[in-house]
């Protein structure tokens, strides 16, 4: 379980991370989406204890990160940027971390062959590609056999091979009951791994919420049509469970039909004889919907209360 | 492979086991220094380093002990300090080294690993400076005795023939080592502190090495006495056999380099602590 209580980071006049409160829960992928510069790896240096926050405060398994006496068992972490001494071999890098703890031999090779770096063990990491690197970060993560994961971008540079290992591997820790927060600028990669989302704009909380819910609310599927009478059309449309929105000012004509589907609303204006110019079935894209949400960011914001309990 | 965390696949519910508190790892500062000893002899640039340190020191002793004449006008100088001449080469080596086993972590990004892995962090500096510390130490004063012995082998029928038995020579070589040494932890220091290798490189030299030459040409005495003092004259004073007329004494100089290296290292300890990483 990872908590973040108004968790503020300032630099100088310019605040990256504001006022940010969450709860990443064990059993579930947590999505943690924003755009670019939204703050993200600041936040999750901040809840590693490598960087102070302004203000605010953060825990995961109930303490402060540098509370922990084993850190490397309570949280696992891949950060964005390469934290690895290109001249030191995969196998040394991830021994000399794991003998802080105390960590034997056998788990440092176990993790090695769990990332698929076992044939390149003992080769310097100077000549790793990007994914191979990534790879490497995620087995220093798994290397304290953490209760919860912070992965700052783990399918960046990776081939469609190793997306899919990622994306299987994280439900897999998920279903074994630990906490996995992971960071993306994908809405499209964690609609398939997440199951929940927090998402950030310009620092701030835009929504949490879980990903069915976000689907729901933001991808689900309209009609557009243009018609000459829309308020006819739109009067005998009308009913329970349909949304008939307008951009009045721009098209007048044009309305955006949702909770029915094509056929019923061409059947109804020629029962009626309206004339129809277009009916054309949109589905809108969870990436258009992230990017509508994230671009109005300190406007904007959506949050759905969680089944299991109140935001703390 | 002793423990069952070995497979996490096992492992039903890690949340419950971890409230347990059932984990046999756990960070000591006695596995931090066993950390850092892997990191320092797990790159190829430790070895480089120190093997660079070990020929200079050697070679240039030799190279004084086949070429030195007893006419040659150099009878006066100390005999300890004429054989370990190369010193003056080792150090800047084993100055980079010290500078790269710190400033070396910011600059590739390891320093976040580590400091995540040991969030207490100074364990993570007092580990780095004592395993520096003790194989500096080791490897320079092997590399001088036996720098010592072979310059020797030519220098017996000389004016400059001694033997470790002499009055001050073992200690002069001993404290030669503990110069070398003080004066890498000083580097390792500004490495933590100014983050950035050649940043350091350039601070030791203009601080350590070219300052105090330029400030003991001002015509003040009390600037003058104050620059014996000074790292670089401080270990200069360590390594010779036979004190020379106002110099400091051997145990004020270790002192003095002791504070540097004290000061150096503080500095970037209370750093350390403050600055997000």
């Amino acid at each position: 379980m990872i908590r973040a209580y108004e968790l503020t980071k300032k630099y100088g006049d310019n605040t990256v991370v504001q006022d940010l409160d969450f709860t990443v829960r064990p059993g579930t992928v947590t999505g943690f989406l924003g755009p670019n510069g939204a703050g993200k790896s600041t936040t999750m240096r901040m809840l590693l204890g490598l960087d102070a926050p302004t203000r605010g405060r953060s825990t995961i398994g109930g303490r402060a990160y540098t509370a922990h006496n084993a850190p490397l068992t309570e949280v696992g972490a891949l950060l964005e940027a390469r934290s690895v001494h290109p001249g030191r071999t995969a196998f040394n890098h991830l021994m000399a971390l794991a003998h802080t703890h105390g960590i034997p031999r056998g788990r440092v090779e176990h993790v090695l062959d769990l990332a698929g770096l076992t044939a390149v063990a003992h080769k310097r990491v100077k000549g790793f590609s990007l994914g191979m690197g990534q790879r490497l970060g995620i087995a220093a993560a798994l290397l304290g056999d953490p209760a919860t994961l912070i992965l700052d971008e783990p399918v960046n540079g990776l081939d469609p091979e190793g997306v899919l290992w990622v994306r299987n591997l994280l439900r897999s820790l998920a279903r074994q009951g630990r906490t996995v927060l992971v960071s993306s600028h994908l809405m499209s990669e964690m609609a398939l791994t997440a199951d929940h989302l927090v998402i950030i704009g310009r620092g701030r909380l835009l929504a949490d919420t879980t990903v069915t819910e976000f689907v729901a609310t933001a991808g689900g599927t309209s009609v557009k049509v243009v018609t000459p009478q829309p308020d006819a059309l739109r009067e005998l449309l009308t009913g329970p469970g349909i949304d008939i929105t307008t951009d009045s000012a721009a098209s007048p004509d044009e309305l955006d039909i949702r909770g029915t589907d094509a056929a019923h609303i061409g059947r109804t204006a020629a029962a009626h004889a309206i004339p129809l110019y277009e009916l054309t079935p949109r589905t809108a894209s969870l990436e258009q919907a992230f990017m509508d949400l994230t671009q109005e960011s300190v406007e904007y914001r959506i949050t759905t209360p969680e089944p299991t309990g109140a935001l703390a | 492979m002793t423990t069952a965390a070995a497979h996490p696949d096992r492992r039903p519910h890690p949340a419950q086991q971890h409230q347990a508190q059932q984990h046999p790892y756990r960070v000591t500062p006695t596995r931090v220094l066993r950390s850092e000893w892997h990191k320092l002899r797990s790159l190829r640039s430790s070895w480089i380093t120190m093997g660079s340190a070990a020929v200079l020191m050697l070679a240039v002793g030799l190279v004084m002990g086949t070429t030195y004449t007893s006419d040659g006008g150099d009878s006066d100088v100390d005999t300890v300090v004429l054989v370990l001449y190369g010193s003056v080469l080792s150090t800047l080596c084993t100055v980079v080294l010290g500078i790269l086993v710190t400033a070396g972590e910011y600059s590739t990004g390891l320093i976040r690993a580590s400091l995540a892995a040991v969030p207490r962090r100074l364990p993570v500096l007092w580990a780095k400076a004592a395993v520096f510390a003790v194989s500096v130490f080791v490897a320079t004063l092997t590399t001088a005795l036996l720098t010592f012995l072979a310059a020797q082998f030519f220098l017996h029928d000389t004016d400059q023939a001694a033997s470790l038995g002499d009055p001050g020579v073992f200690g002069a070589i001993v404290g030669n080592s503990a110069g070398i040494t003080l004066l890498s932890l000083i580097a390792l220091g500004l490495g933590a502190l100014l983050r950035s290798v050649p940043g350091a490189i350039g601070t030791y030299i203009g601080g350590v090495l070219i300052l105090p030459e330029v400030l003991s040409m001002l015509p003040y005495d009390a600037v003058e006495s104050a620059v014996k003092y000074f790292p670089t004259q401080a270990a200069g004073v360590l390594g010779s056999a036979t004190p020379l007329e106002g110099d400091a004494s051997a145990g004020g100089a270790l002192l003095a380099l002791c504070l540097w290296a004290g000061a150096s290292l503080g500095t970037a300890a209370l750093l350390l602590r403050r600055r997000d990483a």
